[in-house]
């Protein structure tokens, strides 16, 4: 029970796309990645305010796949660790 | 309406000025473009490079209804930002006066991010259609779009396309004459004369002179009457007030600032988004600059009020605009069957896998090995063969010592024999592959699964992709380093590529080593090969100034290859092959008879013996055999077995095991084939791809020579 609770409550934390759960739905918060990558990233759609689910994660440590917008968007992991999203619904427990 | 005829002419840069109505195809990439492309134009196309870049150019003519068209396919892009060369290119050329119409191809299952590009599009008031593609699989998921509510939005026609199937393809071009006529858009949908029926109708009736007196270029893009679409391109007031600031500021330089094409307020726009292509106009002008830092100060007080950078903003402001015009035209009826997994989904799920994924992989660039390598061994010994009898009947009847017969026959025709044997017939096949994963959209994933370990090697996984191709051959996969977008990733990517094994590569490998020394020297042989790109890697990571950057790209849905689409591009793609590569190799044939025919290879083989015989441990005659192989490298392995036929000896009799060994290694990685090096030349610089080939020289000597003597002590060891 307190353990739903606290996941409730954690629902709007904000955090990395990376840590995020297969699946969840986000939306993107922040972007802190350079100006290049920000670019690219906003010409695709993930611009603050964008909703995004994450869909897939390569193994090894390796990039994520994202839709966004209808599209399947794959980026980089040390880019997805600057993508500080916020969760909508209860799918990504902390 | 399938009356489309090539024609036989391709336009010339000034031709096309005159006399053509000159279409551009633009859109987001793998939005069906080139289906549209290839539609239109049939096998009319060349494909070639645009001026001083290395974005491809596709070109390509028809005649429809009594008009020339010149079909421009703009390479994919997702924004008129200039992020990379593709959009730099494109934005240049929409608004230049080559160009008299865009069409803009949108992909309506993916309306939201295509329209983004539209937007921007839209900003340079140039005349332009909409083309929405996808229509069939849209019905399918249930959902409509309205059309008339988008002809009203966008005051430009907007017409629906089924470009598998041809469908909507050739009224876009009525369309493009309609426009060009009317000198401003017609909206049918608003019209009341229902859907295009009239068009063709009407322009059939039109006699033929009525017809040639408009299609002169009397049409002038700045004549066009563009309507006005303040209602959807507009952003909040604190920027379309800075915007008329700085328009404000510019009018005074109204006339020199027209000669740029664009318009005040895109420019107004891209000087708030600080673009580096737009500031060059400014820069060019001393009056003009003043304007660089009023633009400069607004810029920063945008960012102040958002608290963001300047591009998010105005990209999220475009995204709003895009989702109040999808609200009113998008219309779901129902999601039902949304949630459903097709064969595509399972497809995709089994090539990502974290185990199968990689198993698959394999396969690929295996089954692209097998696929190549079969094919072209089959049909260049049917070659060789013809050649051979062909020769005899020549030599008969002119004397083998003939000197023309030597020069034109010998060097010429076997020149082009050897080019079409030895090359063309593994670079079809291979193209065939090339196009078959390409259009399946396989590539991608791969990719996907590969980011992590190309980042060892100082590249994001889409390197991975010309290094596929490269197995088939390194030809077009070394132009296939385009892809990659920063000049450091292309250079790095295009040395590694250059050292993959080619089919080519592998006739040597399986000829020599597989066939008289066994498997596991064959294993070994990829093993040392595989070992040295990454050993490059690493280098060229470690030595190159800047970083890798992050992976950033799109993974299409995969798709039923469409076979004839194939089977076009291929045979397109050997056609160019065919006229730019086979003069060369011709020539070159031609000038080695020549060479061998006055004993000029002689000495070179005693030069270089020091380190064929000395160092390698090769025999003396492997020097020429060598610098042969720098044409094609099976060339080596050929030249071998001419050289112990005629003196009657088997491969095994003229080379032991070791030499065999030592000689199939040199020849994997001695040197790009000289295809190769001009094609690394041409996507870096020529001193780039004179550096790689002298890196790899050494690096083949030295191991050669290290793994020679070190086997020859160890030998003397036991």
């Amino acid at each position: 029970m307190s353990y739903n609770m606290e996941n409730q409550q954690r629902t709007t934390l904000r955090k990395c796309l990376t840590e995020c759960d297969k699946g969840a739905e986000l939306k993107v918060v922040r972007v802190n990645a350079g100006h290049r990558a920000k670019r690219r990233l906003a010409n695709l759609g993930i611009v603050p305010g964008s909703i995004i689910r994450k869909q897939r994660s390569a193994p090894f440590r390796g990039p994520l796949q994202l839709i966004v917008k209808g599209s399947s968007i794959v980026i980089g992991r040390g880019l997805a660790d600057k993508v500080i999203v916020e969760c909508r619904d209860d799918s990504c427990a902390f | 309406m399938e009356n489309s005829l090539p024609i036989d002419e391709s336009p010339t840069e000034k031709k096309f000025m005159k006399n053509y109505i000159n279409i551009a195809l633009a859109g987001n990439p793998n939005v069906g473009k080139s289906v549209i492309f290839n539609q239109l134009t049939g096998l009319s196309q060349t494909i070639g490079n645009w001026p001083g870049k290395t974005v491809e150019k596709k070109m390509g003519t028809l005649e429809f209804l009594g008009y020339k068209f010149n079909i421009i396919d703009l390479p994919g892009i997702y924004s008129l930002s200039t992020y990379s060369l593709e959009e730099i290119v494109s934005r240049e050329y929409i608004v230049s006066e080559d160009i008299d119409i865009i069409i803009n191809v949108i992909d309506a299952t993916n309306l939201e991010r295509n329209l983004f590009l539209t937007f921007q599009m839209l900003e340079l008031k140039v005349p332009m259609i909409l083309a929405i593609n996808q229509m069939d699989i849209l019905r399918k998921r249930n959902i409509e779009l309205d059309f008339k509510k988008l002809e009203e939005i966008f005051k430009i026609p907007v017409l629906p396309v089924v470009a598998v199937h041809g469908k909507g393809v050739h009224e876009l071009l009525e369309e493009s004459i309609d426009m060009i006529l009317r000198k401003q858009p017609h909206l049918h949908y608003t019209s009341n004369k229902g859907k295009h029926q009239h068009h063709s109708h009407h322009y059939h009736q039109m006699p033929e002179h009525h017809i040639k007196r408009h299609h002169t270029r009397e049409f002038k893009k700045k004549e066009f009457k563009f309507p006005d679409l303040g209602e959807i391109l507009h952003f909040g007031k604190e920027i379309e007030m800075r915007i008329q600031t700085l328009i404000e500021e510019m009018k005074p330089h109204k006339t020199y600032l027209k000669e740029s094409n664009y318009p005040l307020r895109f420019l107004a726009i891209k000087l708030l988004e600080d673009d580096k292509e737009i500031k060059k106009i400014f820069k060019e002008k001393t009056d003009l600059s003043n304007i660089l830092i009023v633009a400069k100060n607004l810029r920063k007080e945008i960012e102040e009020i958002h608290g963001e950078d300047i591009h998010t903003i105005i990209s999220s402001e475009i995204y709003t605009n895009i989702n109040s015009v999808i609200e009113k035209v998008v219309e779901t009826k129902s999601r039902k069957d949304l949630k459903r997994k097709t064969l595509a989904d399972h497809i995709d799920h089994l090539t990502t896998h974290s185990i199968f994924g990689y198993l698959i992989l394999a396969l690929v660039i295996f089954g692209i090995y097998a696929f190549t390598f079969t094919i072209g061994d089959y049909l260049g010994g049917l070659l060789d063969g013809l050649y051979s009898t062909w020769s005899e009947g020549i030599y008969q009847a002119f004397g083998e010592e003939n000197l023309l017969v030597k020069f034109f026959w010998d060097g010429g025709v076997g020149g082009l024999f050897g080019g079409i044997g030895g090359v063309l017939v593994y670079v079809i096949p291979f193209f065939l592959c090339i196009e078959l994963l390409q259009d399946s959209g396989y590539l991608p994933r791969a990719a996907f699964l590969m980011d992590r370990v190309m980042h060892v090697i100082g590249v994001h996984g889409k390197a991975i992709i010309p290094m596929i191709l490269g197995f088939g051959c390194n030809v077009p996969a070394c132009s296939g380093c385009r892809i990659m977008e920063t000049v450091r990733e292309k250079k790095i990517s295009v040395a590694l590529t250059s050292l993959i094994p080619c089919a080519a590569v592998l006739t040597v490998v399986m000829g020599l080593v597989g066939r008289y020394l066994g498997f596991f020297w064959v294993v070994l042989l990829f093993t040392i090969n595989f070992s040295v790109v990454l050993l490059i890697g690493r280098i060229l990571n470690k030595t190159m100034p800047g970083q890798c950057t992050e992976l950033i790209m799109e993974m299409h849905e995969y798709r039923m290859p469409n076979f004839n689409v194939i089977m076009k591009q291929t045979w397109i793609r050997s056609k160019e092959f065919i006229f730019k590569a086979m003069p060369i190799i011709i020539v070159l044939g031609i000038s080695l008879e020549i060479l061998l025919l006055f004993r000029l290879l002689d000495p070179l083989n005693l030069i270089l013996s020091p380190i064929t015989v000395v160092w390698l441990g090769l025999p003396v005659i492997t020097g020429v055999f060598l610098i042969y192989g720098i044409l094609r490298k099976e060339l080596t392995l050929v030249l071998l077995q001419i050289m112990a036929s005629s003196l009657g000896l088997t491969l095994l009799e003229l080379l032991n095991p070791l030499q065999m060994f030592i000689f199939s290694l040199v020849t994997m990685l001695y040197i790009p084939c000289f295809a190769t090096i001009i094609v690394i030349a041409k996507q870096t610089n020529w001193k780039y791809a004179l550096q790689v080939s002298f890196l790899e020289i050494f690096i083949a000597i030295l191991l050669g020579g290290v793994l020679y003597w070190g086997f020859t002590f160890f030998s003397l060891l036991i």
